[in-house]
């Protein structure tokens, strides 16, 4: 089994001499092809900063991050940007859909930026939508789709370019509690058919049940959560 | 610009409003070029069909025809750098004419001219006459619609001296009045009475006002060193020192200048609004990998559908309000000076839409993380 995701000793500070913070302290973590894990934390515990550096979108003070193999290290910005797009699938806050693109365009539009073939993409972005079960309303606006729906959607797009790992920003918040745990469900199936990896990170406790590992974000560092489960 | 289309494609209503107002301007600054170029064409169309490139005027004269004398010693010094037929003299009298026969008054322009010469007027209806006839002329037609008909007799208030009209020329204006054109014999005439009514010694010709020459640069030069208080200017510097020229044609490129501005000014503010409404979907993109340059050319994609088009419908309605005008309304728009603002215009949207861009290029994809956002 080969990681998808390791982070080695990552320290991100913000700001300089006495008023410095330190919100990521020397921190580890592997995630394994095939493995879904949950990263807990209250708000201000440093979550978006650590899904940020994981995500190849923050470089860390110091520490290595390497995504599928490849190390971040060393990468300009045009190249993260490259990496993001290939290796790197995201859900959002409240999905981020674009608003003037229809479900299934919004497929067909991370899959021209990766330059997918037209009709590979069409293939591709019917198979997820099918899956997903909403492939009925592929030719809807998201403003005409429920929360869940949204959702959904985010997921296909997340898959959309094949990516080895997905990175969920609190993808239950804007839900409900049965379609929050639909959504997870979901998630947690697509990496286990795809054979990828994912990380949530959510501060929302009931939304475990389909996650490998739980960890927990304290003073900058992951704790294994055994007490939890 | 598969963003860009189908961005418009879900607000048209939005992009429609855009393009109305940039549909208005573009249409404005086109009208506005179109009537500048024809006062001005009214204007001063008689000096504009003339074959010289360049005239001979006094130095003192502040390159106006009209306040230049130039004798005939001037003349045969140009001749001979230019060669006789590419030097004639031209006489501009600015005059009241009165139409026997007709109810008509109307403030003309006389040019004396040399019939034989290459400023000899180009009749478009009748016929002309030689340079050995006394009391004949020939009209720009604008004459024609005041009343003024073949065969009749104008007389100059002036100097009390009546003409026959033989002929019409079209296009042919000085300072916005109508052109008649009599030969150097009545020219010798008219101003004979002047001059010795000046005292002058009344033997010697009458002088002309400029010389008209259809030489190259070097023989232009040539000229002006041989002659003192001689100044050779060009057509173009000829045509901006006729009275009421340069007011005239400056007044109306400051309001096209403006249009233009505004236009652009427009566009900027409205597409720099949109981006900063947008701001959290570029965040969104940048993080899913979309490169900066693909989103730069989606934002110029865009300020590029949208000036092109109105500025499409623009020049559609533009020809079709001239079609519309009346023949009193002077509109002229040729091609190049159409293509030339179109581009100006385009390339205004262009500059301003390159805001939006480096508004776009400082979002951070960071800004997508740990949003709750729309």
């Amino acid at each position: 089994m080969s990681a998808k995701l390791v982070m080695k000793q990552v320290t991100k500070t913000y700001g300089e001499g006495d008023g410095a913070m330190t919100v990521l302290n020397h921190l580890d973590l592997t995630v394994n092809e095939g493995e879904f894990i949950a990263v807990l934390g209250p708000s201000g515990s440093g979550k978006s900063t650590f899904l940020s550096a994981a995500g190849a979108l923050l470089t860390p003070t110091s520490g290595e991050i390497l995504l599928d193999g490849e190390s971040l290290r060393d990468k300009d910005k045009g190249e993260l940007t490259e990496l993001r797009l290939k290796k790197i699938g995201f859900m959002f806050q409240s999905a981020q859909l674009l608003p003037f693109l229809k479900v299934e365009e919004q497929l067909l539009y991370v899959a021209k930026l990766a330059k997918l073939s037209p009709k590979e993409a069409k293939v591709r972005a019917a198979y997820l939508l099918k899956r997903l079960e909403i492939w009925e309303r592929r030719n809807h606006y998201p403003e005409q789709l429920s929360g869940g729906e949204k959702q959904r959607v985010a997921i296909a797009r997340a898959w959309m370019n094949k990516p080895a790992i997905l990175f969920a920003d609190e993808p239950t918040a804007s839900l409900d509690y049965s379609r929050g745990r639909e959504v997870v469900r979901m998630i947690a199936d697509e990496v286990r058919s795809e054979g990828k990896a994912a990380v949530m990170v959510t501060h929302d406790e009931r939304m475990l049940d389909w996650c490998d590992r739980v960890l927990h974000l304290e003073d900058g560092v992951l704790v294994e959560a055994h007490s939890l489960n | 610009m598969f963003l860009a289309i189908r961005e418009m494609r879900h607000s048209k209503a939005r992009y429609s409003l855009i393009m109305v107002i940039m549909l208005l301007v573009s249409f404005l600054v086109l009208f506005v070029t179109g009537l500048a170029r024809g006062l001005a064409y009214a204007n001063i169309s008689a000096l504009k069909n003339m074959p010289a490139n360049y005239f001979a005027v006094q130095s003192d004269a502040d390159h106006t025809f009209r306040r230049s004398q130039l004798t005939d010693t001037e003349l045969a010094a140009a001749r001979s750098v230019a060669g006789e037929a590419n030097a004639t003299p031209l006489g501009v009298q600015t005059s009241t004419i009165t139409a026997a026969g007709a109810d008509v008054k109307a403030d003309i322009t006389f040019f004396a001219v040399d019939m034989t010469g290459m400023l000899a007027p180009e009749v478009t209806e009748g016929a002309g006459f030689t340079n050995e006839v006394q009391g004949s002329a020939i009209a720009d037609s604008k004459l024609e619609q005041s009343g003024v008909t073949i065969g009749s007799t104008i007389r100059d208030q002036a100097s009390g001296m009546s003409w026959t009209v033989t002929g019409f020329v079209k296009d042919s204006s000085y300072s916005h009045t109508p052109v008649v054109y009599i030969n150097q014999l009545d020219w010798q005439a008219m101003k004979q009475g002047t001059v010795q009514g000046g005292g002058g010694s009344g033997k010697a010709n009458a002088p002309y006002n400029v010389i008209a020459l259809d030489v190259t640069a070097a023989q232009a030069g040539q000229i002006a060193d041989q002659l003192q208080s001689v100044e050779v200017i060009t057509q173009k510097q000829a045509i901006a020192s006729v009275p009421g020229y340069s007011a005239e044609q400056n007044s109306l490129m400051m309001m096209i200048v403006f249009l233009i501005v505004i236009a652009a000014v427009v566009l900027a503010v409205f597409f720099y609004v949109i981006t900063i409404q947008k701001t959290s979907q570029f965040g969104i993109l940048k993080a899913m990998g979309t490169k900066m340059s693909y989103l730069a050319w989606s934002v110029i994609g865009q300020v590029m559908l949208l000036s092109v088009a109105s500025l499409v419908l623009g020049i559609l309605l533009t020809l079709g309000m001239n079609m519309g005008l009346p023949d009193t309304m002077p509109f002229e728009l040729d091609g190049q000076t159409m293509a030339m603002t179109s581009l100006l215009f385009i390339g205004m949207s262009l500059l301003g839409s390159l805001i939006s861009v480096a508004r776009v290029a400082k979002v951070d994809a960071l800004e997508a993380i740990g949003r709750t956002g729309a």
